[in-house]
């Protein structure tokens, strides 16, 4: 009996240790959030609330053309990484020598190589071949490196889906380009999704690489926001940094809802990201 | 004879020096049900996927409805294939699925729809039409599988083990709706399984697959009753092989004389292999033309229709024995190991193996 008790006890501990996990992930982003309607300069004490912060940031024009900079990037690179991951996929799905699959494998590299050296290797690049450093060559890097994300994403897609399904487009009468484009892509809809969201995320906030590759005007938001603390931190990055924050949050909430609107209990991206709900 | 539906003239595929399928003869009749049967392994998929296109023999022909496919796109092929994993498109609907092969041959609208509400009847998914396959069941993905090549009116219909998937109820219910609708298009089915009562029960001829070969190729009844190969008797359900010498007419088996009345073509001292059902031999009631050899019961298993019993007659031989449990009997006047028998089958139930 007592030993039953014992195990029908609550996780006081597991309970303890998720709080603190939680506290410690999301408390400084509160803070951030929270500093960012502070009515006085302070980074430290809180003087009421106000909006002047953000009234800050629209006039801010730096700022301001460094977040569409960055919105461009992010933009420009997912769609450039998503076709031609998607095509490295699609590719790499029809390899079946030992070359391909050391090929495969040479293209998740951009995973584990250090982004330091992505980035001084990119710059080295550039500056070789004689091209001038702009928004264009930070765009470039960033497709590079995001690639390797899309490929393995949309190739988890694939070995999900049985190979079998193509073939039963061509038995049906597609020719093999009509069976990708009838068949394959519309079924990879969900990992496209959630390929292109997850690169937009890493591309938007990215520092390394846009620090190595950018020009000097208009400089990405990462790399504008890191000058600018190098002059004492204005509020108004707090307030830029809760707006982003509240943007994530809708594109979170876009990658549950968006997929099932029109795929009705089908997985969404967000559990491809997240792991969840594999079929 | 009118043209077969499919011809293969030493239809061979060759996988890294391996050979898959060796020199394959065969005729399936229009309208005809038939199997593949095999274990895994001995080609039959192999052989199917050839058929529909999705692998290039490396020598021999195709001929579908007398016109020679061997080189012909799979997209160009008067056939449709059941997959084994149904292989659905889960971004359509099931009308969507099933309508999709028409609208690549652009039949216009009204007529798709039309001909997909009648397939949709027929196997009986009409209040279903709009669901994404991921909602179906496992029997309901397989009906749509089903429905999407047939809709098509192929020359030949290709199954690739369809009904392995569902659970053994559901598969004896779609056996046997399987060879109803069947019977309703008229389409040859070609039916490759591993599942012997499946090709038993389905079929109207059956051939037998091992190693890239086809070891034999008839009827059920033929091919279950007369066994050619040693490997087609083990193959459908149990039997008793046993192997010996041919002497004076008979098969010499340890000290047993087995007599094969009506055998030819071996000559004294040939090694013979034979075989017998184990239904075919009796425990009880044996009459005079029945070839007797007595033995002890030393295992038995209870089978609820049906008891099985094995029956050491020499040091190695056994015999697996097959006996209804028939209304009369009760379980007190059944045999029980370590009882001594006599056991008896007719000799013209004693087949010849090559």
């Amino acid at each position: 009996m007592a030993r039953a008790r014992r195990l029908e006890r609550k996780p006081v501990l597991a309970v303890i240790v998720t709080a603190v996990f939680f506290a410690w992930l999301y408390l400084p982003i509160l803070a951030v959030a929270l500093f960012s309607l502070n009515d006085k300069k302070s980074l430290s004490s809180f003087g009421g609330f106000s909006l002047r912060w953000y009234d800050d940031l629209v006039h801010n024009t730096a700022l301001l053309d460094s977040l569409v900079a960055s919105l461009k990037i992010a933009t420009v690179a997912t769609l450039g990484s998503l076709v031609l991951g998607t095509m490295l996929a699609l590719g790499l799905e029809r390899v079946t020598s030992r070359r391909g699959r050391v090929i495969g494998a040479v293209t998740l590299l951009p995973l584990v190589t250090p982004e330091i050296v992505t980035g001084v290797a990119a710059l080295l690049l550039f500056t070789g071949i004689g091209l001038k450093l702009s928004m264009t060559t930070v765009i470039l890097a960033e497709i590079t490196f995001s690639i390797a994300y899309v490929t393995v994403i949309v190739r988890g897609r694939l070995a999900g889906i049985a190979g079998e399904v193509e073939e039963a487009a061509r038995d049906l009468g597609c020719t093999p380009s009509q069976a990708v484009r009838l068949v394959t892509l519309p079924t990879l809809v969900p990992a496209l999704v959630g390929a292109g969201l997850l690169v937009f995320a890493l591309v938007f906030d990215d520092f390394v690489l846009a620090f190595f590759t950018t020009g000097v005007d208009p400089q990405p938001l990462p790399v504008r926001v890191y000058s600018s603390i190098r002059f004492g931190v204005s509020p108004a990055i707090n307030a830029i940094g809760t707006l982003m924050l509240l943007a994530s949050a809708l594109l979170i909430v876009a990658a549950l809802w968006v997929p099932r609107l029109f795929n009705r209990g089908g997985a969404s991206s967000l559990d491809l990201i997240t792991g969840g709900d594999q079929r | 004879m009118s043209t077969p539906s499919v011809s293969l003239r030493g239809l061979t595929k060759d996988f890294a020096g391996a050979t898959v399928v060796d020199h394959l003869d065969l005729d399936i009749a229009r309208g005809e049900f038939f199997s593949l049967l095999g274990p895994s392994g001995c080609g039959k998929t192999t052989t199917l996927r050839m058929i529909a296109g999705f692998s290039d023999p490396t020598s021999g022909t195709i001929l579908v409805d007398g016109e020679d496919v061997t080189c012909t796109p799979p997209h160009k092929r008067d056939v449709n294939t059941v997959f084994q994993s149904y292989a659905l498109f889960e971004h359509l609907d099931v009308r969507g699925n099933v309508g999709f092969g028409l609208r690549r041959k652009g039949l216009d609208r009204r007529t798709i729809d039309a001909r997909v509400s009648e397939m949709l009847e027929l196997v009986e998914l009409g209040d279903r039409h709009k669901e994404r396959p991921n909602r179906l069941s496992g029997g309901q993905r397989q009906r749509v599988a089903l429905a999407r090549a047939l809709i098509n009116q192929p020359k030949v219909l290709l199954l690739d083990e369809p009904l392995a998937a569902l659970d053994l109820k559901l598969r004896h219910a779609m056996q046997a709706e399987l060879k109803a609708i069947q019977r309703e298009v008229g389409i040859t089915f070609l039916f490759v399984t591993h599942d012997q009562d499946e090709a038993l029960s389905m079929s109207d001829r059956v051939a037998i697959m091992n190693d890239g070969v086809i070891e034999q190729c008839g009827a059920p009844e033929d091919v279950y009753e007369r066994p050619s190969s040693v490997f087609a008797a083990g193959f459908i359900g149990t039997s008793n092989l046993m192997s010996g010498t041919w002497t004076a007419g008979c098969v010499s088996v340890a000290d047993l004389s087995i007599p094969v009345p009506g055998h030819q073509g071996s000559a004294e001292g040939d090694a013979v292999s034979v075989t017998v059902r184990p239904e075919k031999i009796w425990l009880s009631e044996l009459t005079p033309q029945m070839f007797r050899v007595s033995g002890t019961i030393v295992a038995t298993s209870y089978h609820g229709a049906t008891t099985q019993y094995v029956v050491s007659i020499g040091p190695d031989l056994s015999l697996t024995v097959l006996e209804q449990n028939l209304p009369q009997m009760r379980a007190d006047d059944r045999w029980h190991a370590g009882d001594r028998v006599e056991v008896g089958w007719l000799p013209e139930h004693t087949v010849v193996l090559t």
